[in-house]
């Protein structure tokens, strides 16, 4: 089980007598296309026999809330890719990984739920990282990346007397989500940097969004915005058009998950792209992160049994971590994994960023991507994702944001 | 179907054999003429009515005293606590306002906008009629087709706005990013799709008003004003009565648009519908009970609604 | 109300340019349909010349058949479903006009309340029924759904139409000996071709067009339908509006040929008894 070389038995083995047929929920994206899907699988499937894979697709990238309508009407799929476990897992409709078929993962309890772990923690994301345009720094005159909060407040003021938008942040049409990640980064460096388990406090009721801490995060962003550097604009473009807004040189810097370095490399704009970590007040370093996101096994799978061995054999496959790495960024947790040499820049210095997190101890959880006990109750990161954009638009005060979360979060958890 | 239909006609009980003649055969159903008229013809529309928007109407109702929550059992009955709830949630309320907005934006402005087009286009030739064609396609086109064009026009970097800068326009507005305008731009888009409609409705009606109605009013030296008020739009009252209902239905019903587009955004429910809102608790909140407490809120003012927009096509009846 | 005699070319003129301002996001996807994926940021509003089939072929040579598979599903249930929508709806249409009793009108509120319900709201508890009936996930079930949600909407149309044709031609061919179900079929329902029209042209545009209930019913891996492969290709395409673009077109194509095949008759159909024209 969870060999790391490639498989050598050929994709087609013969079909075995009586075959397993599982239905797995995938979702597409533009990296992670329907071609991307079909080769990952068999590869998966090869390593299991006696499994045939019944391949199903998301309807947009929201695949959380999709799952959560199949799971209405009865149809929750066999296994799941990439759901959040939050509230299946509670009600017992997904199957817990044991610590020994978990014993090839570096974080093997990374999202667990009452000490459960319900999905693969088969890889790990900086969230977020920012992404910048050298050809903008450089024409704004700015000779370093920031290291404090304050050089890149200063950074911000240049680009924009250089007639540039400081920041892109996006998050329009359904994509609200994608607005998150600037909070995310002061949440990190002004939160959860003093207290790691600042919302499992918030769930004992120990603290409150409105407590001065929070409430300075996300006062940041409301200046961010207020003094210009993030552009409005964003909020009515969609998740692939921010990138794409970014990639045409709209703004300078791009606050984006990991997961953008692959793209950026991928297909290169004109300009090149460097990489530095959101900064703090005191220039410390932080680093959030996100690990998780795997594979996940429904607990009323045809046979639970066979599902895990064949979501542990997908999540574990070197080529299938080596397509993930190349399509999405993905910076796999699985031990003894080292991502193809021929990356491009963009991946080597984010991966660099994360492993300088992991020497300086600096990692922290990364605010409303979390899973697992740690996390936000449903429906409140979406809640948080639709008040950011009032942050930004100045409907809301930062008070007055946190305020509401505060209200959302007792609505939630009623 | 067919078993009803032999349940009336020729049912075991009746000893007669079916094919005697027709007039005996019209005789025997008056035994049970008006129950039998209406398992015939009723009741197969009633029944797949009844078990698949009834029955889910009730169960909603039902649900609506629960903390039924699929992913937190179990399900619990707590009388009205989710109405008590709701009348305080001021997201709730900003949903109604704005589908209250919607609704009458649309109403209107379709109605104007559509009697304003079909005066336009109420000649024969060639060029009126392929106008209507133009009109009138939206209408038979996909909502989620119609958000995504409207949504690359309307973004911020989109072609309108482009265009606008293009004519010296430095700053112009966010029609979706603006939590002040977005609304009515969902409204807008909504309208755009249904004028079409209205278009074809009033055009019908117009073609109704007879020419010499038209030609001795214009005799007797009535301006055109004049003759619209007192001979054409009276004539136009049932095509207002339709676009009517169906704009309101419209209206009322309005969640793809926001789906596609919005998301409800920008920011916390700027643009977020009754039907939005009862999606987006039960499928994203997971509180079933909750989110039927607002679907029968949702429900009771329908059918206030259906009552009143009843009540006017009856009179209308009336007076015909 | 423009004095047509004095100003007999403004009329065209104004008419011609509402009609193009109308058209203009209409014109915007179609032209890109026809452009290079690459041409479409830089230059959304040129003609696409010289015109490219790329994109179209592009749908079709799909490797998950998404536009295709979802063509014939979503033919089979719009066909299914009008079709039954028509007979049913006719015949209770036709009931509720000639009833006048308490409990009819009765049944014509709760009817009309149906009209104005959004899909969102009862699709969950609908799911549970279907569930019930073992019909979750097959053409069949959504066909039903579709029958239960626009059942008004064609009764409404119908009843209109209804109380134009004389009662005394029914009773007429009753005195005849005639069934009540012959007579309602070979008298009356002829007479309705209009109203069939309209309720087949509107309810044939909405049930091919509906995203919720199919994605919902059919789920995942029992094929969807042309509409729900436009929704999934948003997600897909992302900012590649040339093939997005291409998809809805085609997803469009069959019922805007459907609608002009049946145009004729169906505006009078929708105003038949209502507005006498």
């Amino acid at each position: 089980m969870g060999t790391q070389e490639p498989a050598d038995t050929p994709a087609s083995s013969g079909a075995a007598a009586a075959e397993v047929e599982l239905s797995f929920l995938v979702f597409e994206t533009p990296n992670l296309n329907s071609a991307f899907w079909d080769a990952a699988i068999a590869r998966a499937t090869a390593k299991v026999p006696g499994v045939k894979i019944k391949k199903l697709v998301t309807p947009n990238v929201d695949r959380t809330a999709y799952a959560k309508q199949l799971d209405a009407s009865g149809n929750l799929p066999d296994i799941l890719q990439s759901v959040n476990p939050a509230g299946f897992a509670e009600a017992g409709k997904l199957a817990p990984f044991t610590p020994e078929e978990l014993a090839n993962f570096t974080a093997p309890t990374a999202g667990a739920i009452d000490g459960k772990v319900y999905q693969l923690p088969y890889n790990t994301q900086v969230i977020p990282v920012v992404y910048y345009n050298k050809d903008q720094f450089s024409k704004a005159g700015i000779a370093e990346t920031p290291k404090t909060y304050q050089e890149l407040l200063d950074a911000s003021a240049k680009l924009k007397r250089a007639g540039l938008t400081a920041m892109i942040v996006s998050g329009g049409g359904a994509d609200t989500w994608a607005d998150m990640y600037p909070l995310t980064g002061t949440v990190a460096t002004d939160v959860y940097k003093k207290t790691p388990d600042w919302l499992v406090k918030r769930r004992a009721g120990e603290v409150k969004f409105s407590d001065p801490d929070f409430v300075k995060a996300a006062g940041k962003i409301a200046d961010l915005a207020k003094n210009g550097y993030i552009d409005k604009t964003g909020l009515s473009r969609s998740y692939a058009d921010g990138e794409q807004a970014f990639r045409d040189g709209k703004g300078a810097m791009y606050p984006m998950g990991s997961w953008f370095a692959t793209s950026a490399d991928n297909n290169k704009p004109g300009f090149e792209i460097g990489a530095f970590p959101w900064p703090s007040d005191d220039g410390s370093p932080v680093t959030p992160t996100f690990t998780g996101g795997g594979t996940l096994v429904s607990s009323s799978a045809k046979n639970v049994d066979l599902a895990k061995k064949w979501a542990l054999a997908f999540d574990e496959d070197k080529e299938n971590n080596d397509a993930f790495v190349k399509a999405d960024g993905s910076i796999p947790a699985i031990k003894g994994y080292v991502p193809p040499a021929d990356m491009g820049p963009v991946y080597q210095a984010t991966v660099a960023i994360y492993d300088q997190g992991m020497k300086d101890g600096s990692i922290t959880n990364a605010f409303s991507q979390e899973a697992g006990d740690a996390s936000l109750p449903p429906g409140l990161a979406d809640a948080t994702a639709l008040a950011v954009q009032d942050l930004i638009t100045g409907k809301k005060t930062a008070e007055e944001f946190a305020a509401y979360l505060d209200e959302q979060y007792a609505k939630a958890t009623q | 179907m067919t078993d009803t239909k032999h349940a009336v006609r020729g049912g075991p009980r009746l000893a007669t054999p079916p094919r005697t003649s027709r007039a005996r055969r019209s005789g025997r159903a008056r035994l049970t003429p008006k129950l039998g008229r209406f398992a015939l013809f009723a009741l197969p529309g009633l029944v797949a009515y009844g078990l698949f928007v009834l029955l889910p109407i009730l169960m909603t109702g039902y649900y609506s005293f629960t903390n039924r929550n699929p992913f937190n059992p179990p399900t619990e009955f707590v009388g009205f606590r989710n109405y008590v709830t709701l009348a305080g949630d001021p997201e709730f309320l900003q949903a109604l306002t704005n589908t209250v907005i919607i609704t009458l934006i649309v109403t209107v402005l379709a109605n104007v906008g559509g009697l304003l087009i079909a005066l336009l286009l109420d000649r024969p030739s060639k060029l009126y009629v392929a106008l209507r064609g133009v009109f009138f396609t939206p209408v038979v086109l996909s909502s989620v087709v119609i958000s995504v064009i409207w949504r690359a026009v309307l973004t911020d970097d989109g072609l309108l706005n482009s265009a606008l800068r293009g004519l010296g326009v430095e700053s112009p507005p966010g029609w979706l990013s603006d939590p002040d305008l977005a609304l009515y731009s969902i409204a807008w888009i909504i309208t755009w799709q249904m004028l079409g409609f209205c278009v074809v409705v009033y055009l019908a009606g117009l073609q109704g008003v007879p020419r010499e109605l038209q030609e001795a009013a214009a005799i007797d030296g009535a301006g055109g004003l004049t003759r619209f008020r007192n001979v054409t739009w009276p004539m136009l009252a049932p095509a207002l009565t339709i676009n009517t209902v169906m704009l309101l239905i419209t209206g009322f019903k309005a969640y793809d648009q926001i789906q596609v587009i919005t998301n409800g955004g920008p920011g916390t429910g700027a643009t977020a519908t009754m039907a939005f809102q009862v999606v987006k608790e039960a499928f994203v909140g997971n509180r079933i009970g909750y989110s039927s407490a607002l679907a029968a809120v949702m429900l009771a003012l329908v059918a206030g609604v259906s009552v009143v927009v009843l009540r006017v096509l009856q009179r209308r009846e009336v007076t015909q | 109300m423009i004095d047509a005699r004095t100003h007999a070319w403004l009329r065209p003129l104004v008419a011609i340019f509402v009609g193009a301002a109308f058209f203009l996001p209409l014109y915007l996807m179609l032209v890109n349909v026809f452009k290079p994926g690459d041409e479409i940021l830089p230059s959304p509003a040129s003609l696409p010349l010289p015109p490219t089939l790329e994109n179209i072929s592009g749908v079709f040579a799909r490797e998950d058949n998404l536009f295709t598979f979802g063509l014939i599903n979503s033919i089979a249930v719009t066909a299914l479903s009008i079709t039954i929508l028509t007979v049913l709806s006719a015949m209770l249409g036709h009931y509720l006009a000639r009833s006048t009793r308490l409990f009819s009108k009765l049944l014509l509120v709760v009817l009309l309340c149906g009209l104005m319900i959004p899909i969102p709201v009862i699709l969950s508890p609908m799911t549970s029924v279907l569930k019930a009936f073992d019909l979750m996930a097959t053409l069949q079930g959504l066909v039903l759904v579709n029958v239960g949600y626009y059942v008004p909407f064609g009764v409404l149309l119908f009843m209109g139409f209804v109380k134009s044709v004389p009662r005394e031609l029914e009773e007429a061919a009753e005195l005849d000996g005639a069934s009540k179900i012959r007579v309602f079929w070979q008298v009356v329902f002829p007479l309705l071709r209009p109203a069939s029209a309209s309720v087949l042209i509107f309810l044939g545009v909405w049930i091919w067009n509906d995203f919720l209930t199919p994605l919902i019913v059919l789920g995942p891996d029992s094929g969807t339908t042309v509409t729900v492969g436009v929704y999934r290709a948003i997600g897909q395409y992302e900012s590649d509006f040339g093939d997005l673009f291409a998809f809805m077109f085609l997803a469009t194509l069959p019922i805007l040929i459907f609608y002009l095949a049946l145009q004729k008759n169906f505006v009078k159909g929708l105003t038949g008894g209502a507005v006498k024209g």
